[in-house]
This record gives C-alpha cells, structure tokens and sequence, in this order.
C-alpha cells in the first residue's frame, strides 16, 4: 500500500496510474481493422465533390449548370433552411461574420463553398463540378494584413467598417514608468507563417437519415461530435433529440477538426432534403487550401530589462491574420487573444502592455492548431529574451533562466492574469540545458569549422494551460463553456467494464489510459475494459478532445464513477464471500478475502441477473455515472524546455539539427510512454511549423502550396532522435495530479530553432525573425548584414 | 468506358470493370472493400496506401488499375499471416509505433519489404529508408524503434529454426 496524491491508500498496481501500459487500441488498427470516415459505405451512398471558388474575391453574378448535371448539382437555395455558422466573441466590439454552408452572393477566399455536387464515385461527382460555369465579378484580393488594414482596403464584409475582427488589451502595470527606467531596450519584429493542420487522413462527413429512429445520423471526421451535434442542430433547425454524430476512428485532428464546418452542415442539410445517404472525403488539395489554416502571426516587442537582462515590461503587439470567416466556436478571435493572454510565459514580468488583433483576409479561415496561439507566443517571447541576452552580452539560458517564475513564488499570477498552479520552471530549464552540454558548444564554436558550418545553440520555454474549466471558458466569452466532462462506468453481467466517454480518441491513446484509471480505481485488467466514445448517442454529453484536457478530465470523471462502483462491488463481494467490508481488497479482477475470491463476473452476474444474491437494501445492476470540473477551472499549468544543437550552413541556408533534448513536466503522468510519444509527435509537428510548412498566397489570393510537393511536412528525416526527460509536479487542483500535455511539444519548436539559428549566425551579426526559415530566408538574412557584392 | 480487368488480391483470382483513370487504391477500397489500404494524398507522396504490386512496394493511389491486368497485388490483409508482418506489428505494439493508426498501414507494408531486403538496417538507416512514409502524429521515433525492434526480433526467430534445424 502507499499514499496517493489525494490521500487514500491504493495498492500500487502495474496496469494504474503511472504504468506504461501497451495500448488496447492497437490492435484493429495494427490489422488494417480501424474504421476511418471513407471506410464507411451506407447503401444508396452518393459521393459529394463540392464545387469551390477558384478566385479568392468575388461577387457572383451566375452560375450555370449544364443540362446533364442538373439535378445533381445543389446551390445555397436548395438547402435554405441551413442557416449559416455564426461564431461571436463575447468581446467588446467583435465584428461577425456569416459562413454560410453554401456562399450565393460572394466568394471571400479560394475554396470557399459554392455547389454540391453528386455523384455515384467521387470522380465523377469531380466531373460534374469542373463541368459547372460560375460568372464572378472580381474584386480586390485582401490578400494580406498589410492590404486589409492599409486605408480604404476593399473589405472582405461589406457591412463592416474596415478589415478587423476585433482588437483585444491588456494592461498591467506602469509601462511608462517601465520604459522610463530600462537600462536596455531591445525591440523586435517577427513572424510566423500560415499553415495548415495536416492531419494524415483528411475531414469528411457522411450522412444518412435513419428512417426507424427517425434520426439524421452524421459521421464526421471529428473530434468533438456532441458538441457538433448541438451546432448542427441550431443551424439545421432540427432537435438535438433527432440527431446523432459519430466520430468513427479518425486519423489525426490537431485542431482542425475542432471546428465546426460549413462541409458538415452542407452535407447533413442536403442528405436530409434528398433523404440520401451522401458522403465527403476531403482530399489534400482540399485540405491545404480550405481547412481552417494555423499560425499567421506578426509581432511587434519591446522589452524593457536592466543591464543584466532582467526583463521589467514588455510591449507587445498581435496582429493575426484570422482568414475570411470566424469559426465556431473559437471565434476569429482566438489565436491572437490566447497569444497575448499567455506573452509572458515562464517569466516574472510584472509589466505588461498588449494589443491582440484578429484581421479579416480573403483567405482560408483559421483555426486552431496544435498549440493554438502558444506556439506564437513562445516564439515571440523567446526570441526577445535571447536577442536581450545578446544585447546585455551574456549567455541567454543564464538570462532566461533569471528571468523565470521561481519555485518559491508558486501559485503564481500572471500579468496576464493567468492563475499558475504549480512547477519549477528555472529546475527544469537548467535540466534542459545540461542535457545539451553547453559548455561544449561554446568551445565548439570559437573554433571555425572545417567545413564552415555554423553551430548553434537554442532553448526555448514556455508554460502551457491545460485542461482550463469554466471560469477560463467564461473568460473568453466563447458560445460554449467547456466546463466539464462526464463518464458512465457499465459493468457488464460478465464482469467486463464498459466506459462510455464524451471525449473523443484520435492517436492520444484515450482507449488505454482510461482504462488505466479504471484499474486504479477498481483493480481490474486494463485489457477488460473498453473505452467507447466518439458516438453522441452512446455516450453522456462531453465536450471531446482538444485543448490538452482529455486525460485529466475524463480521467478525473472514469478515476469518480469507478471509485463508486469499487465501493459497491467491495460490499457485494464482502456479502458474497460472507466477510466483514473492510476485511476485502480489489485485485486482478476479483474481491480477495484472504485467500478467498469472488470474481467480477460473479459479482456482475449477482448485480444484473441474481438480485436476491445481493446484500439487504443493496440496488441491482452496477453502473455509475459522474461528472468532473477540476478543482480549479483555471486550468492545470504544464511547461517545458526544449534545447537543441543545429548547424546552418551560410552558403546554403539548410538547417541541420544534431540534437533535441526536452525536459518537461505534466505533473502525474498517467501512461510515460503515451506522454513520451505525444511529446515527440508534437516536437515533429513544430519542427514543420519552424522549418518546412507554409501556404504563402500571391496578390490574387491564390494559396502557393495545395500539395505535398509543395507543402513539406517533415519526414523521418527531418526529424531527430528526441531526448525526452521528465518532472513530475502534481498539478494540485485535478484528480492524480494531472497535467494535460498534448500540444505543449509542438508549442517550443520554433522558438528553439529560431534561437538556435541565431545563435549560429552571431557571428555573422545576422538574424532571422520569420518561421518557416526556409534556406532562402536565412541567406537573405546572411546576406543582408554582408557588404554589398560579398555574397558567395 | 470501362475495362475489364483481371488480378490475383491478396492470393484470390478476381475480375473487375474500371474506368481508364481508376486507382489501384480505389478498386481495393471501394470495390473490394479491402479498407486496410489507407489515402492520404492520393498524389502519390504520403505512403499511406503502400500496397505489393508484384511483390514491389508501390502507391496505390497513382497505380492505374487498367495496366494491372494479370498483377499479384498483396495488401496489408493479404499478409495477416505472414510471420515477419506478425513480428512487425508486435514491435509496432510493443515500441508505440502508432498513434492515430492512419499511416500504419503504409509503415508496416514499407517496414515489411524494407526488412526484407535488408534484415540487420538500424537507426538513421531506416530513418532514410522509411522517408517515403509520411506520418503525422508519432515524429518517426516509435516507427523507428519498432523496426529495429522487429529486425532483431526476426533474426532472433530466424537463428532459433536453424537452431532447431542443425
Ligand atoms: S495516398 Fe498514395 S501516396 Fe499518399
Ligand atoms: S500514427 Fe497518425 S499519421 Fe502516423
């Protein structure tokens, strides 16, 4: 027996909390079994292509339709009744926007929806609308946040009195008395480049209406289909009572499908009205051009620090380039409020003055990505504090790591208001940086290289609110609160455990770890449970899976329901086994008395099928749903740096990176090979978003990069052996401690590469201040600080 | 205009009509709803529907079923038996080879012929034999492990029945 974290004995189990437990989801998907959205076939199908706008502005005068496709080709008029998406900010003075599922007066970007177009195979439903003619009347392309914001731009809404969203302040502190005394002023502009999500299999959708149940049953390729289902609802006009959303298995999400999307409700709307199984696969084209896009952020920082580099304010401006419509339910105000809400980070900054500003473009709208809006911030953050470790002339860990919240000052209040629960964040970044050897760099680089590579050294930090609850939610005044997260735990009368989940399992690995809290609880092989979620009709209500919380709050509401069950059982088997209550323990499945053991399906069967077998006044059948909210709903705060070691060679500009080291904390791991792996697959992820990934457009609106040939995600290549090491501080506000942690790998990664690039090229007296940094854009920054004429 | 072909899946003998344009991947999804055969570009740079075509690593999704008259086309199922691919995804299992599980498909039809051909491949070695694979979620270092893993498993297993042999 030992102490848990919330103070009551447990038997230390091999399968709980804290194993690394192989994954029960493995093995349909190890045999070719998973069953992906365009797996699915429903008799009478059609395939959907839609026909979407080649041009990125327009209004449309026509469109025809040739003779032989009418009747298989579906405007916004067939579907009136699909009223269009609607997501607005609780924020002072937030411009919305409609986004129809299907556009009838004007286009605002390349791939906005104009028709349905349908079809026995895809290709021909592809067919039908290439063979469709639309009229445009062209309009300016606001192509870029220069453009939108420049005076008299064109405007991508009409009724809207210029190109912004909103814009969004914080205020903490004298920043004039800040600048006033800085001994240091160091001011940066910087960068980061749209892109897209990626997952490896596309969105999709397939509906069909149940006649029996008189049910319109959708499929989506998504990670949050309640939450879908009641959006679906409101804009379809139907009841949620005659809806139903699955999420099959789904082949990655990373935010992008944490949207609702005009594909979904087009596709539901006209299924209903044709009463027609009809199905969308997305395909890559698609899905680089008009999936919610990422990133897209400029920087304007000023730091104000001593001589030392102690930083004292900090000025920020944010300007995000949110893309042609606001989605729901994050809102276009998103990514540029969450980047300011988080700016300072790691660091003790008292002072501090921001402005968010969310920019209305032709282009595909963004979204969330993983990370969303804290990649930007750390980047940004962390490039200052080392070109302010270069500007005071002293080694920029020495300086971060001064600058870092302390162990002592934990709970911590941001100036960004934000409620620290708890960590060592200068422990951890030493850790860091110890892995990597400094010292050793150092002495590398005073000597040049044979073959006149550059090295360099990077580190970047950050801290990550995970698993926030109602109060963050409310304070972002989105339309949803996602506050809570239920469980139903059902015993069947054999004594297999059933945990029906409102969140939904894409990769993360949910089918084992909440089993692994089922065992915790109940003593029972994780092999024996199953994890069914992803189904609006199987499943009480939950919010699904994103913003780092599904470990921590469906474990919390498994670790409640279970703990209850665990009592009833143990007073059944007591009964069963004639033993006093708390003479009997759980283990393997069965309740021990001594020697002596019922096992759960004796138990079960009792429950369900022999109540006369129970004890005096006990109620049959054994099940227990529950409901959690951390203890706090301002959110559980993981953190992390990241360090590493690349070479950039100035005649070419290519990066190489010789090593990666993490250290990291998510409090209570509950699987560390799961946390390992989603750190690493994160780090990847960051790794495209700081050297390869991008969707530049051209001054018509038109997106440069729609296929892999185009657009480079990183390859087994490009991405090096990553060294993961661990701190565990419990969170002390959640259920075991835990800390979500699924997006912080992807957050640090530019801000390490950009830092490490920098550091390379010092001696050179280059910088760079843009992501993705293509080869190109470091020669140009080589080049710029090189005597005319002097390059290679 | 549809044409009729003929190839041998997965062992079985089977006839089927296709249009000039039709992919290899579609023919096994759609019409043999053999789904194990994933799409993830269907450009032919992901990896994800990496199918035999004669006993050749392939893409399905740029093989045009019209040219596959009289081809032997093995998918993952086709190989549920088979003791390497047995070993492969028991590494897969055993070293988090798979996340989400879309690529996986792709990375043990790849994994498989490259052990193939190379039984003792290590490390950065299978990094850059394996790049024609795309994933998204695992960042390659469980894919990588779970090869090795496997390589070793199998040559494990391949001196135990010389063992038994001798
Ligand atoms: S789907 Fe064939 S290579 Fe991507
Ligand atoms: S496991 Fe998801 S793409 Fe590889």
């Amino acid at each position: 027996m030992n102490q848990t974290l919330d103070g009551r004995d447990r038997i230390v189990r091999t399968q709980g909390v804290g194993a690394s437990v192989k994954r029960n989801e493995d093995k349909r998907l190890l045999n070719g079994q998973g069953e992906y959205l365009g797996d699915l076939q429903v008799p009478g199908m059609a395939e959907v292509a839609f026909l979407r706008s080649p041009v990125a502005h327009a209004r449309i005068r026509g469109i025809e339709i040739p003779e032989a496709h009418k009747g298989s080709v579906f405007l916004a008029s067939d579907i009136p009744f699909a009223k269009p998406i609607v997501a607005v900010s609780a924020a002072k003075g937030f411009n919305a926007s409609d986004y129809p599922a299907l556009v009838s007066d004007k286009v605002r970007f390349v791939g906005d929806l104009i028709a349905i177009c349908i079809a026995p195979t895809r290709a021909e439903a592809e067919d039908i609308a290439q063979s469709c003619i639309v009229d445009f009347e062209d309009l300016p392309a606001v192509w870029d946040i220069d453009v939108a914001t420049a005076a008299g731009a064109p405007k991508v809404h009409d009724h809207w009195a210029d190109n912004v969203y909103v814009e969004t302040r914080i205020e903490t502190g004298d920043i004039a008395a800040v600048r006033a005394k800085a001994e240091v002023t160091v001011k940066r502009n910087l960068r980061m480049g749209r892109h897209a999500g990626v997952s490896l299999e596309g969105r999709g959708v397939l509906a069909h209406f149940n006649r029996r149940l008189d049910e319109l049953t959708v499929y989506s390729s998504t990670q949050f289909p309640h939450v879908i289902r009641t959006i679906m609802a409101t804009c379809l006009g139907v009841s949620e009572a005659k809806l139903r959303v699955i999420a099959p298995d789904v082949g990655g999400g990373f935010g992008p499908k944490n949207n609702f999307h005009p594909e979904e409700l087009a596709v539901a709307a006209l299924s209903m009205k044709l009463n027609r199984p009809l199905r969308w696969i997305e395909d890559r084209r698609e899905h680089l051009i008009a999936s919610p896009h990422a990133r897209e952020h400029r920087y304007e920082l000023t730091a104000y620090a001593d001589s030392k580099g102690k930083i004292l304010g900090l000025e920020a401006v944010v300007v995000v380039d949110a893309g042609a419509y606001s989605v729901w339910p994050w809102t276009a105000a998103m990514e540029a409020g969450m980047s300011a809400g988080i700016m300072t980070g790691p660091y003790d900054i008292p002072v501090y003055h921001a402005r968010a500003i969310s920019v209305a473009t032709n282009k595909s709208p963004l979204g969330p990505y993983r990370g969303v809006g804290r990649s930007g911030a750390c980047f940004a953050i962390e490039t200052l504090v080392d070109a302010v470790a270069r500007e005071v002339k002293r080694e920029p860990a020495d300086v971060r790591i001064e600058n870092m919240v302390p162990l002592e000052a934990m709970p911590y209040r941001s100036a960004t208001h934000k409620y620290y629960d708890s960590g060592d964040y200068p422990t951890c970044a030493q850790m860091a940086r110890d892995a990597v050897d400094l010292p050793g760099i150092r002495a590398r680089q005073a000597k040049p290289s044979p073959d006149g590579k550059l090295i360099g050294f990077g580190m970047a930090s950050y801290t990550e609110q995970s698993a926030h609850g109602t109060a963050e939610w409310v304070a972002r005044g989105l339309p949803v609160v996602f506050g809570y997260e239920p469980a139903l735990a059902r015993f069947t009368p054999d004594g297999k455990l059933i945990l029906f989940v409102g969140i939904q399992n894409h990769g993360q690995g949910l089918e084992t770890t909440l089993a692994q809290v089922a065992h915790e609880e109940l003593g029972i092989p994780v092999a024996d449970v199953i994890v069914r979620h992803g189904d609006s009709s199987v499943s009480p209500y939950g919010m699904g899976t994103f913003a780092s919380r599904s470990m921590t709050m469906a474990g919390g509401a498994v670790s409640i329901a279970c703990g209850q069950l665990a009592e009833k059982i143990l007073r059944i088997g007591a009964h069963l086994l004639q033993a006093p209550k708390d003479a009997v323990t759980l283990r393997d499945g069965k309740v021990f008395f001594g020697q002596q053991s019922v096992s759960f399906a004796q138990i079960g069967e009792a429950a369900f099928l022999h109540p006369e077998r129970l004890p005096e006044g006990e109620e049959p059948a054994l099940e227990a749903n529950a409901v959690y909210q951390p203890g706090r709903s301002t959110g559980a705060f993981s953190y992390a740096t990241h360090a590493c070691v690349v070479t950039v060679d100035p005649g070419t500009g290519h990066v190489e990176i010789l090593d990666y080291v993490v250290c990291h904390d998510c409090g209570t791991m509950v699987n560390p090979m799961i946390v390992e792996a989603q750190v690493v697959g994160g780090v990847a992820q960051g790794l495209g978003t700081a050297l390869y990934e991008e969707i530049p457009y051209d001054d018509n609106g038109q997106p440069l990069a729609s296929t892999f040939l185009d657009y480079m995600i990183p390859g087994a290549t490009e991405v090096p052996d990553v060294r993961v090491l661990h701190m565990e501080t419990p969170s002390p506000h959640t259920r075991f401690g835990i800390k979500g942690m699924g997006e912080g790998g992807a957050i640090a990664p530019p801000a390490v590469i950009i830092n490490a690039i920098n550091d390379a090229l010092k001696p050179l007296g280059a910088e760079i201040g843009e992501t993705p940094a293509t080869p190109d854009r470091i020669l140009d920054a080589i080049l710029a600080v090189k005597p005319a004429g002097a390059a290679a | 205009m549809k044409t009729t072909v003929s190839a041998t899946i997965n062992g079985v003998a089977q006839t089927f009509e296709v249009e000039p344009r039709t992919s290899l991947a579609d023919v096994l999804r759609e019409q043999m709803r053999l789904t194990a055969t994933h799409l993830g570009c269907e450009h032919g740079v992901c990896g994800a529907c990496t199918v035999l075509i004669d006993g050749q690593p392939a893409r399905s999704c740029i093989a045009l079923a019209v040219t596959l008259d009289g081809a032997a086309i093995t998918t993952l199922e086709g190989l549920a038996d088979d003791p390497l691919m047995q070993t492969l995804k028991a590494s897969f299992h055993d070293q988090h080879g798979l996340q989400c599980g879309f690529c996986t498909p792709g990375m043990l039809m790849s994994g498989w012929d490259l052990l193939k051909r190379k039984p003792d491949i290590q490390g950065q070695d299978i990094r850059v034999a394996m790049s024609g694979n795309l994933c998204r979620c695992t960042g390659y270092q469980g894919i990588v492990r779970s090869i090795e893993k496997a390589a070793q498993t199998a040559k494990g297993q391949v001196s135990q029945t010389k063992g038994a042999a001798a």
